[in-house]
């Protein structure tokens, strides 16, 4: 029998959700031009040539490494491209992915990239194309919803912050607008320059298909203890309580 | 033991569940302004840059962050923060009942309504640092020890009065 990968215990809603990002089989929820993502991103102009660090792969001559015959480049290390990024903040507010999916997902499903979480955003780096793809990926999927999750390079501050009015995470750069016709457009890229076309999202969740989509435990929503009188831990707990006594015994070692 | 106040005001901190519109903040502050009893008011919320303050986009103005003149009264001030918090000190608990209808008129959303004490009343070392002695001591409890000496606001009992033109 093929062996199937149960990435994350539990079998709460977000139990789900994390496993549904681990694995990378999460639902398409829009489609957003692919012209729009790369200049979201802001390393290029859309349709313009790829910076390169290097020469194609196939006239570098590279050295006789087993490796290298097992693993076959990407289409961005093939052509040489840069190394660049996309960087997201999520909000505390049920985003559909908390930073550490996002990297779970990058570092699982990726090839050829970097993820990283930090306190309040979430980085991946690859090459060039693969990067362009791995970030559309995310933006049409339902690892981003276009109100409570944000392409932010620098001043990323917001997700711990309250929502405003509109349901908008707070952005100090005003990257995203909420439009009159309930889409949320991308006016500047991520580090906040001005772009020359503004870009639709898409609408964003309602607040019950956010907590249903949330990789996010939270006392109002689904908390990981149980609710309150009612204690029952999650799985996760669990299972997490196993790994830490696992490593506690490992640690110790009495000889 | 319980120190008794030798003053009759009380602080107030008004939270609302989101951070507000500068509509939704204008109307805020004229309903409370209209309820009158206001000894001093403090404005908090997220900075809201006029330019982008680092990144490779450094220095490309904000448009949608600038010239949010709020009207209270016949005083306009210019908005630097997303409104997110408003401390009070009113000069009576009378003024209270009033102060939180107010609130209740103009937020469309929940809000959290405390009393307690918010502004302090003793200088602290990083005031005296900044301010040396200051004669008015109103503006202790007012001044936020990371900004620049020009962005507070004073207000008195009668009218509003700004040192230069922030609010911070």
């Amino acid at each position: 029998m093929a062996y199937t990968p149960q990435f994350y215990p539990g079998s709460s809603s977000v139990g789900i959700n994390r496993r549904k990002h681990m694995s990378g089989n999460v639902d398409k929820l829009r489609d957003i031009p692919e012209a729009d993502v790369v200049a979201a991103m802001g390393h290029r102009a859309p349709g313009a040539d790829y910076g390169s660090t290097h020469p194609p792969l196939k006239e570098m001559g590279e050295p006789d490494c087993p490796i290298r015959q097992i693993v076959a480049p990407t289409a961005g290390a093939a052509a040489g491209d840069r190394v660049r990024y996309s960087q997201f903040a999520d909000s505390y507010y049920f985003s559909p992915s908390v930073p550490y999916w996002r990297s779970y997902w990058g570092a699982i499903n990726c090839k050829g990239c970097d993820p990283g979480t930090l306190s309040g955003r979430q980085i991946i780096e690859a090459r060039e194309r693969d990067i362009e793809k791995y970030t559309k990926t995310i933006m049409d999927s339902e690892m981003f919803d276009p109100a409570l999750a944000g392409m932010r390079g620098c001043t990323v501050h917001g997700h711990s912050l309250r929502l405003e009015e509109n349901g908008m995470m707070f952005d100090m750069l005003s990257r995203t607008e909420m439009g009159k016709d309930g889409n949320v457009y991308q006016v500047k890229d991520q580090v906040g320059i001005p772009l020359d076309k503004k870009a639709s999202l898409g609408k964003p969740m309602s607040e019950a298909e956010a907590k249903k989509r949330t990789t996010i435990f939270r006392f109002d929503g689904v908390a990981v203890g149980g609710k309150v009188g009612a204690r029952k831990n999650d799985e996760a707990i669990e299972a997490l309580h196993h790994m830490w006594t696992l490593r506690s015994k490992w640690g110790f070692r009495p000889e | 033991m319980v120190t008794k106040s030798d003053t009759n005001s009380v602080q107030v901190e008004i939270v609302p569940s989101r951070f507000l519109m500068p509509e939704t903040a204008q109307r805020l502050l004229c309903e409370i302004y209209k309820n009158g009893g206001i000894r001093r008011i403090m404005i908090h919320g997220p900075n809201m840059p006029r330019e982008v303050p680092y990144g490779p986009g450094k220095g490309i103005p904000i448009e949608a962050n600038r010239n949010l003149l709020v009207e209270i009264g016949d005083q306009a001030i210019e908005l630097r923060v997303k409104v997110g918090r408003i401390r009070l000190e009113m000069e009576s608990e009378d003024y209270l009942g009033g102060l939180k209808a107010a609130c209740e008129r103009a937020l469309p959303f929940s809000f959290q309504f405390r009393q307690g004490k918010f502004f302090h009343d003793r200088m602290t070392t990083s005031d005296y640092a900044k301010y040396g002695k200051v004669e008015d001591e109103r503006i202790l409890g007012l001044i936020d020890p990371k900004a620049k000496k020009d962005k507070l606001a004073i207000l008195s009992e009668d009218m509003v009065t700004f040192k230069e033109d922030e609010e911070r």
